[in-house]
């Protein structure tokens, strides 16, 4: 079942009076389920892509359709997780989890239910009297996936999460990452500059161009899991794919 | 957080220690007569009468009175036009550049307009406090709302938050550094302001007994009040302002 499609996506920025097309026409289906990377050139719109699937940002053409309805706005469906996180560092750490279920009106009880069950999950159940400040930037992203998680979203959007990790927390929520997809079946697009990173966690690996950003290729990943960046079966996937990427991180460069 | 300073206090003791004793020695002396610079025994028998009959007590209750009123208006007021200000850009184009002008009008100038609107009553002393300080809070919170990381503004959209809900829960709290700042600055206006007001209104709380002294030729009286009004002053700064931003900085990770 097609859970979203991306159809002729076109964004245009105004950079010091001149226009600058970001996104030049992406076409892209994503199957419910589906754990799809996209990889790309830094400042080829992957996130700007990224951010009008939340509906955050319209795109100057095309749509995107959302279990065949167009999107409009944002909304709790379709929830991102951000690169730096975002968390609210006036709220503690399970109140930062609750905040879209506070939104929603779901009572305190019910809220704990949840949260504790999430807590739990991304390893987090001592740090949930704690505030932002007192945790580590892979803690904070922890959080950021336990908010996202407890609102049951049907896509997961996820920017550049573990870009600022250490390589030992990021391999551990390489690991966190495919578990939680196993679990939770969810939709997920995810958004890395990470090649190695794209193939450990993808079902499919989504290639963009040079601005203004087509998509260039799309690879499939069925290797099995739980996989690891220095797995060899995925040696040849990433040389295929950084053969794709290679000629336009050396455009964007020009 | 703590943060491990060198201890005055004993410093600071020896100083106030030492400005009594030089005081004391000065009117001794007797340069000036008693009725022009009292010796600080005379000031504290002062304090200690206005105590006694519970004059100072009432003097002081009755500016923090009107002080709480007119800074709470300022306040829920200063709060509510900075918001609209940082989110509406024709509201900060239009009001907020009245916001500015009005910033720069010292809060006694407003005495003359309270005392024709309100007459000599508290509504015109509270109007005083409370226009004094409500630009302030404006000021801050408009400068706190426009610097929100855009990022916490889109999660909490993303994650369902609307309207009022995105005020209350998002706006307000990542604004709040920069609205203590505004509430600190808020309160030093009002306190000048209930005072300055109180002064020229001549209607009761420490602002009247300071009058009060002046026409009874009594300096010892305009001393110690003055000096009450410095401790409040202090006592507020630093109790209650200073730990409030103390806490509020470091839970949002700015110290």
């Amino acid at each position: 079942m097609t859970k979203l499609e991306a159809k002729n996506i076109v964004k245009h920025f105004s950079h010091e009076s001149h226009k600058l097309t970001a996104l030049g026409g992406i076409n892209l289906k994503v199957e419910a389920g589906d754990f799809v990377c996209l990889v790309g050139p830094s400042g080829c719109g992957k996130s700007t892509f990224l951010r009008i699937i939340a509906g955050l940002e319209k795109p100057d053409e095309g749509q995107i359709l959302f279990d065949g309805h167009p999107v409009t706005e944002t909304s709790p469906e379709r929830i991102m997780v951000f690169q730096e996180g975002a968390l609210f560092p006036w709220l503690k750490v399970q109140d930062n989890v609750e905040f879209g279920l506070k939104m929603a009106g779901i009572p305190k009880e019910e809220r704990a239910k949840i949260s504790n069950r999430y807590l739990d999950m991304m390893q987090l159940t001592k740090f949930a009297n704690s505030y932002t400040y007192q945790l580590s930037t892979g803690m904070k992203q922890r959080v950021a996936i336990a908010r996202a998680l407890v609102m049951d979203p049907d896509v997961l959007l996820m920017d550049e999460p573990f870009a600022s990790l250490d390589a030992q927390t990021r391999d551990l929520l390489l690991v966190e990452m495919q578990l939680i997809w196993e679990k939770t079946k969810k939709t997920i697009l995810f958004v890395t500059h990470n090649v190695a990173e794209a193939t450990v966690l993808g079902t499919k690996i989504v290639v963009f161009s040079n601005r203004p950003a087509i998509i260039k290729k799309e690879f499939e990943n069925n290797f099995p899991r739980p996989r690891v960046t220095e797995d060899e079966s995925l040696l040849k996937l990433q040389q295929d794919i950084l053969a794709e990427l290679r000629p336009e991180v050396k455009k964007s460069r020009e | 957080m703590i943060i491990i300073r060198k201890n005055f206090i004993p410093h600071k003791i020896a100083f106030y220690v030492g400005i009594i004793v030089v005081w004391q020695i000065v009117s001794m002396v007797g340069i000036w007569p008693d009725n022009i610079f009292p010796s600080p025994y005379e000031v504290a028998e002062d304090l200690a009468y206005g105590a006694a009959d519970g004059s100072l007590f009432y003097g002081i209750a009755t500016s923090m009175w009107r002080l709480s009123i007119g800074l709470a208006i300022a306040i829920s007021g200063g709060v509510v036009l900075g918001i609209f200000m940082a989110r509406v850009e024709v509201i900060n184009q239009t009001v907020g550049s009245l916001v500015l002008g009005m910033q720069s009008i010292p809060s006694i100038a407003w005495v003359p307009l309270a005392i024709l609107w309100f007459g000599l009553s508290d509504g015109g002393i509270i109007f005083v406090t409370a226009i004094g300080a409500i630009f302030a809070v404006t000021i801050n919170t408009y400068t706190g709302v426009k610097n929100i990381d855009p990022h916490y503004i889109e999660a909490a959209r993303n994650m369902g938050a609307k309207g009022s809900q995105l005020i209350i829960a998002v706006l307000i709290p990542a604004a709040f550094p920069y609205m203590i700042s505004g509430f600190k600055q808020g309160w030093a206006f009002a306190w000048r302001g209930v005072i300055g007001a109180e002064l020229l209104f001549s209607f009761l709380g420490l602002g009247f007994l300071l009058n009060a002294g002046r026409s009874l030729n009594d300096v010892s009286q305009v001393i110690s009040i003055m000096i009450v009004i410095m401790v409040i002053g202090l006592v507020i700064d630093t109790v209650v302002f200073k730990k409030l931003e103390n806490k509020v900085m470091s839970r949002w990770g700015l110290q």
